[in-house]
C-alpha cells in the first residue's frame, strides 16, 4: 500500500488538531468537515472512478439522519443498530434507483438523483407526523456505545475522524485494485471494459450503493451529533456543494477530494465577512477554479510547483523470448499460405454461428449467416463496406443480440450472453475505432485485460483481505510479460492517450490477449496504419495463432488477409456469399462481382 | 361545479404552467444539442426575465410591449455573456466540469439578483386584467391566453428558424456532428454562443409570462426551471418537439394530480413522473435514444 506518507500525515493532523485549538467553534467546524469527508469519499468513487454524477447525496445523507433519528426517538432503537438499519435501508433505496438508471449508458443517474433529492426533501418537509415539524426533528439522543456517551465535540471529533480515516483507507484500497481499474475502465469505454470481463452495470450500481451507504452513515452521525435535524440541511443545494467538493478538489483523487471538502466546507463561513455578497464570491471562486484548474485544486497546485515528470519502471526484466501465450498447439512458425486445410472436421470447431439474422429498424444487417471458426486458425471475414462484418463481430462478442439463429462457443449456447460473460469463457476482441482506456496507463490497460481471469471483488479489495495482494502482484507481472511481447514495456507507465495511433492499436491487442483467450476477434487491426506497422501486426497475428489462439479477423487490407488467413468468409449485404481458402476466394466469381461489380 | 368542469379547469391551468415548462425545456434542449451540457443557468434566465420586466415596466414605466421585448433582449445578451465569459475560456472540455461551471455561474447570478432586487416577494400585474373568461366550463385567466398565444408563436418561430433559415440549419448540423459541421464551414463556436443566447431569450419569455400568475422573487426560476428540466427529460432530452410535448404533459399531469389527489405533494408528483419515465422509458415520450457506437 503506497500513500503511507499521506496517511501518516493525515493521522498526525487528526490527532493533534483538537489539542491545538481552544475555541470549540473550530472543533465544531472540523466535525462538519469530517462528516462531509465521509460523504465525499463515496461520491469521489462514484464520480471519479465510475464516471457517474449523483446530485442526490444530500438526500441519502438526510435519509441516514432521519432514519436514525426516527428509529431512536420514536421506536427506541439503540443508536448503533439504528445506524446500521439506516445504512441498509438507504442502500436498498439506492439499489432501486441505481438498477434501472445505471444499466443505461449516459448520464441518467444525475437526472434521477435530482428528482429523488427534491422528492425526499418535500416528503421530509410535509410528512410532519413522522418527520417532526417542517422546522425540524428535535430530541435525538447522543450516540452511546456501552458506557461511552459521545456527548462532547471532542469525543464526536475522534469518532467522526476515525471513521473518515478508515473510509479514506478503504477508498484508497479500492481504487488501487482490480475493482478500481474495472471502474475506471468502464468510465473510459463501457463496451471495451465489458469485452474484457468487467460487469459494467453491476459495478456502477455497486459503487453507487456503497457511496450512498457512506452518506447514510455520515447522516446518522450528524443526527446524533447535533441531536436536531431539519429538512433544509438535506436540500439539493447541499448535494451540489458535495459534488463541488469532489470536482473542485480533484476528480478521482482521494486526497484532492479531501482537500476540496476542507476548502468548500469552510468557505461559506470564511465568506461570512462578505455578508450578503457571500453567494457571489462562492459562485465566483467555484467558476474560477473550474475554468482555470479543471483537474481540481490539488492537481493544479502540484503542476504549479513541480514540473511534470514521467517515471519509467526500473524493474523491467530482460525478455526471455519465451512463449507468452499458450494453448497447447505446437506449430513453431507461421505456415505458408493455405497450408492448413479449411476442410476440417467438426472436431476442431470452436465457434459455430448458425443462421444468425439481425435486424436494425427494418434493415437486415445479417440474414441467415452461418459460419464456423476452427481451433488454431485465422479466419478472415471480408466484404465491401456495409456487408455486416462489424455487426457479425458485435453479435459474436455479445454487444448485439441476434434476432434469430444460434451461436455456440465450445459447445455452449452463448446467444444473447453479454460481453463480460463471453470474456470469462475466453472470447475477447478489439475495436475498429480505438477504445483504449485513455484515462489509464498502458500497463493498467493491459491489467484490465486480466479482469475476467481474476476474481477479487469490492469487499476483498476494500479491506485488502488475504490473497488480494498476491493476486494483484500476479496481474501486474503478467501484464508486464504481455507488454514485453508487444514491445511496449518502455511505455508501461505512459498514459495510453499519449501513444501514437498504431501503438494504441497494439495496446488494445495486448489487452485482449493478456488473459490468454481461446478466441480473439480483431476488428480492422491495421486500418489507418502504415506499411511497417501493418507488417508488425501481421507478424503478431501469426505469432499468436502459432501459440494456439484462434483469430477472427475483419479487415479491408487484402494483402494482409490473403497473407495470413487460413480461411476466408465473404459477406455482402448481410449474406454469406463465399467461404474457402484465400486462393479460392481470390478467384471466386461471386466475390469478384461483389467487389468489382458484375461483368454482365 | 361538475366533475367535467373541474377537470377542464385542471387541464387549462396545467396547460398554462405546461407552456412555461415547455419554453424552459426548449432552452435546456438547445444548449444540450449544441454542447452536450445541462445548463443550470437556465433557471436563472427565467428569474432574470421576470426581474427585468419588473424594473423596465414598473420601475422605469416603459410601455408593456417595449418592456417585454427589452427584457427578453437583455436576458438573451446575458445568455451570450455566460457562454463567452465562462464556458468559452474553460480549459477543460470535460462535461462534468462544464456543467459545474454553469452551477457556479447560477449561484453567482442568484447572489447578484439578491443584491440588486432584494429578497422580498414582488408582484407584477397581468398583461390585460384579471377577470377570468369562461371557456368550456373552466375559468381561464387572460394571462393564460397570453401564455398560450405567445408560446405558440415562439414555438412556431423556432420551428421556422431551425427548418428554414441558414443559421438554424447550421445549428442543427452542429448538434448532430460538430466536427463535420465545422468542416462544412459552420462556425461552431458562434453556434454555441447563439444557443446560449437563444436559451436566455426563451427563459426570459417564460419568466416574464408566468410571474404575473405566481409571484416574483430573485429565485423564482429555480423550481420552475427544475420542472422544465424534468419536462425536457419527459419528452426525450435533446428532442425539441419532445420538450414542448413534455412540458405540456407534465403541466397537465401535475395539475390534475394536485387537484384530484393531493396539493401538498404537488411538486412530488412532477418529480415522480420524472423518475418513472427514467426507470421505464428513459428515452422519453418521443425518444432520444442512446447514442452508442462501437
Amino acid at each position: 500500500m503506497k500513500h503511507y506518507l499521506g496517511l501518516l500525515v493525515l493521522a498526525g493532523v487528526i490527532i493533534v488538531f483538537p489539542l491545538s485549538v481552544s475555541n470549540p467553534y473550530y472543533l465544531n467546524v472540523a466535525n462538519i468537515i469530517g462528516l462531509n469527508s465521509i460523504v465525499v469519499a463515496g461520491l469521489n468513487l462514484l464520480i471519479g472512478y465510475a464516471g457517474q454524477i449523483s446530485l442526490g447525496h444530500a438526500a441519502f445523507y438526510g435519509l441516514g439522519a432521519y432514519f436514525s433519528g426516527i428509529l431512536t426517538v420514536t421506536y427506541q432503537v439503540n443508536p448503533i443498530p439504528a445506524m446500521l438499519l439506516a445504512m441498509l435501508a438507504t442502500g436498498l433505496i439506492a439499489l432501486l434507483i441505481g438498477i434501472p438508471t445505471l444499466k443505461l449508458h449516459g448520464h441518467y443517474l444525475v437526472m434521477a438523483t435530482v428528482g429523488f433529492n427534491l422528492i425526499v426533501n418535500i416528503i421530509i418537509l410535509q410528512w410532519d407526523s413522522v418527520t417532526g415539524s417542517p422546522s425540524g426533528f428535535p430530541g435525538i439522543p447522543n450516540l452511546k456505545i456501552g458506557a461511552l456517551v459521545f456527548d462532547t465535540d471532542q469525543k464526536m471529533y475522534y469518532l467522526i475522524w476515525g471513521l473518515s480515516f478508515l473510509i479514506i483507507i478503504l477508498s484508497l484500497n479500492l481504487v488501487r485494485s482490480r475493482v478500481g481499474r474495472g471502474l475506471r475502465a468502464l468510465h473510459g469505454s463501457e463496451p471495451a471494459a465489458s469485452s474484457l470481463g468487467v460487469q459494467t452495470a453491476r459495478y456502477k450500481v455497486k459503487v453507487f450503493v456503497i457511496s450512498t451507504m457512506f452518506a447514510s452513515l455520515a447522516g446518522s452521525l450528524y443526527a446524533y451529533y447535533l441531536t436536531f435535524i431539519s429538512p433544509k440541511t438535506f436540500d439539493i443545494f447541499f448535494s451540489i456543494e458535495l459534488v463541488t467538493m469532489v470536482i473542485a478538489g480533484g476528480i478521482g483523487n482521494v486526497w484532492g477530494a479531501l482537500l476540496g471538502t476542507v476548502f468548500f466546507t469552510t468557505l461559506p463561513s470564511v465568506l461570512d465577512v462578505f455578508d450578503e455578497y457571500k453567494d457571489i464570491f462562492y459562485g465566483l471562486i467555484l467558476v474560477v477554479i473550474l475554468i482555470f484548474l479543471p483537474q481540481g485544486v490539488l492537481v493544479g497546485i502540484k503542476e504549479y510547483f513541480f514540473a511534470r515528470k514521467r517515471s519509467s519502471d526500473k524493474d523491467i526484466q530482460a525478455d526471455d523470448g519465451g512463449r507468452v501465450f499458450s494453448r497447447g498447439s505446437s506449430a513453431a512458425f507461421c505456415p505458408p499460405l493455405g497450408r492448413i486445410s479449411p476442410d476440417r472436421t467438426d472436431d476442431g470447431v470452436i465457434l459455430s454461428v448458425r443462421d444468425v439474422s439481425i435486424n436494425f429498424g427494418g434493415i437486415m444487417a445479417l440474414a441467415q449467416v452461418s459460419l464456423d471458426l476452427f481451433e488454431g486458425q485465422v479466419t478472415a471475414l471480408i466484404g465491401p463496406n456495409g456487408a455486416g462484418k462489424t455487426t457479425m463481430i458485435n453479435v459474436v462478442s455479445g454487444i448485439h443480440r441476434p434476432t434469430e439463429g444460434s451461436i455456440s462457443f465450445f459447445g455452449q449456447e452463448v446467444k444473447g450472453k453479454r460481453s463480460y460473460y463471453l470474456a470469462g469463457l475466453g472470447l475477447t476482441r478489439t475495436f475498429q475505432n480505438n477504445q483504449t482506456f485513455s484515462n489509464m496507463t498502458v500497463l493498467e490497460n493491459v491489467m484490465v485485460g486480466l479482469h475476467a481471469k481474476t476474481g477479487k471483488e469490492f469487499i476483498s479489495s476494500m479491506f485488502h483481505l488475504p490473497g488480494t495482494g498476491r493476486e494483484e502482484k500476479a496481474i501486474e507481472q503478467r501484464a508486464w510479460e504481455v507488454l514485453r511481447f508487444f514491445r511496449l514495456e518502455d511505455k508501461g507507465h505512459w498514459s495510453a492517450s499519449a501513444l501514437s495511433f498504431g501503438e494504441q492499436k497494439r495496446v488494445e491487442m495486448a489487452r485482449a490477449l493478456a488473459p490468454n483467450p481461446r478466441l480473439i476477434l480483431l476488428d480492422e487491426p491495421v486500418a489507418g496504419l502504415n506499411m511497417t506497422e501493418t507488417d508488425e501486426i501481421a507478424k503478431l497475428i501469426c505469432d499468436i495463432r502459432n501459440q494456439g489462439i484462434s483469430v477472427l479477423l475483419v479487415e479491408h487490407d487484402m494483402n494482409l488477409v490473403m497473407g495470413i488467413s487460413d480461411r476466408v468468409v465473404v459477406l455482402n449485404y448481410g449474406r454469406k456469399i463465399a467461404e474457402g481458402r484465400p486462393q479460392e476466394i481470390q478467384k471466386d466469381e461471386a466475390v469478384l462481382a461483389a467487389y468489382l461489380g458484375s461483368v454482365d | 361545479m361538475t366533475t367535467w368542469d373541474q377537470f377542464a379547469q385542471f387541464v387549462f391551468s396545467g396547460l398554462t404552467t405546461g407552456s412555461i415548462y415547455a419554453l424552459i425545456a426548449l432552452g435546456f434542449c438547445i444548449i444540450h444539442n449544441s454542447t452536450g451540457l445541462v445548463n443550470f443557468t437556465q433557471v436563472d434566465f427565467v428569474s432574470l426575465g421576470g426581474l427585468m420586466m419588473y424594473t423596465l415596466f414598473l420601475g422605469l414605466g416603459l410601455p408593456l410591449p417595449a418592456a417585454f421585448v427589452l427584457g427578453v433582449l437583455a436576458v438573451t445578451a446575458v445568455g451570450g455573456l455566460v457562454e463567452r465569459l465562462t464556458i468559452r475560456p474553460a480549459r477543460s472540455r470535460e462535461i462534468t466540469v462544464l456543467i459545474f461551471i454553469t452551477i457556479g455561474v447560477s449561484i453567482l447570478m442568484r447572489g447578484l439578483f439578491k443584491i440588486i432586487w432584494g429578497k422580498n416577494q414582488m408582484a407584477l400585474p397581468s398583461f390585460s386584467g384579471d377577470s377570468p373568461l369562461i371557456i368550456l366550463g373552466a375559468a381561464v385567466l387572460p394571462q393564460s391566453l397570453w401564455i398560450f398565444v405567445i408560446t405558440l408563436l415562439v414555438v412556431g418561430l423556432l420551428h421556422y428558424f431551425f427548418s428554414r433559415t441558414r443559421v438554424g440549419k447550421a445549428m442543427r448540423a452542429t448538434s448532430f456532428n460538430p466536427r463535420a459541421a465545422a468542416l462544412m464551414g459552420v462556425d461552431v463556436n458562434s453556434m454555441i454562443l447563439l444557443s446560449f443566447a437563444l436559451s436566455g431569450g426563451l427563459g426570459a419569455v417564460a419568466g416574464i409570462l408566468i410571474v404575473p400568475i405566481t409571484t416574483l422573487s430573485y429565485d423564482v426560476g429555480v423550481m420552475l426551471g427544475l420542472k422544465g428540466f424534468a419536462a425536457a427529460i419527459l419528452g426525450g432530452y435533446g428532442n425539441v418537439v419532445g420538450a414542448v410535448v413534455g412540458g405540456l404533459v407534465l403541466g397537465v399531469l401535475e395539475s390534475i394530480g394536485a387537484g384530484m389527489i393531493t396539493s401538498t405533494y404537488k411538486d412530488v408528483i412532477a418529480f415522480s413522473i420524472l423518475l418513472l419515465i427514467l426507470f421505464f422509458k428513459p428515452g422519453g415520450l418521443l425518444g432520444y435514444g442512446e447514442k452508442q457506437k462501437v
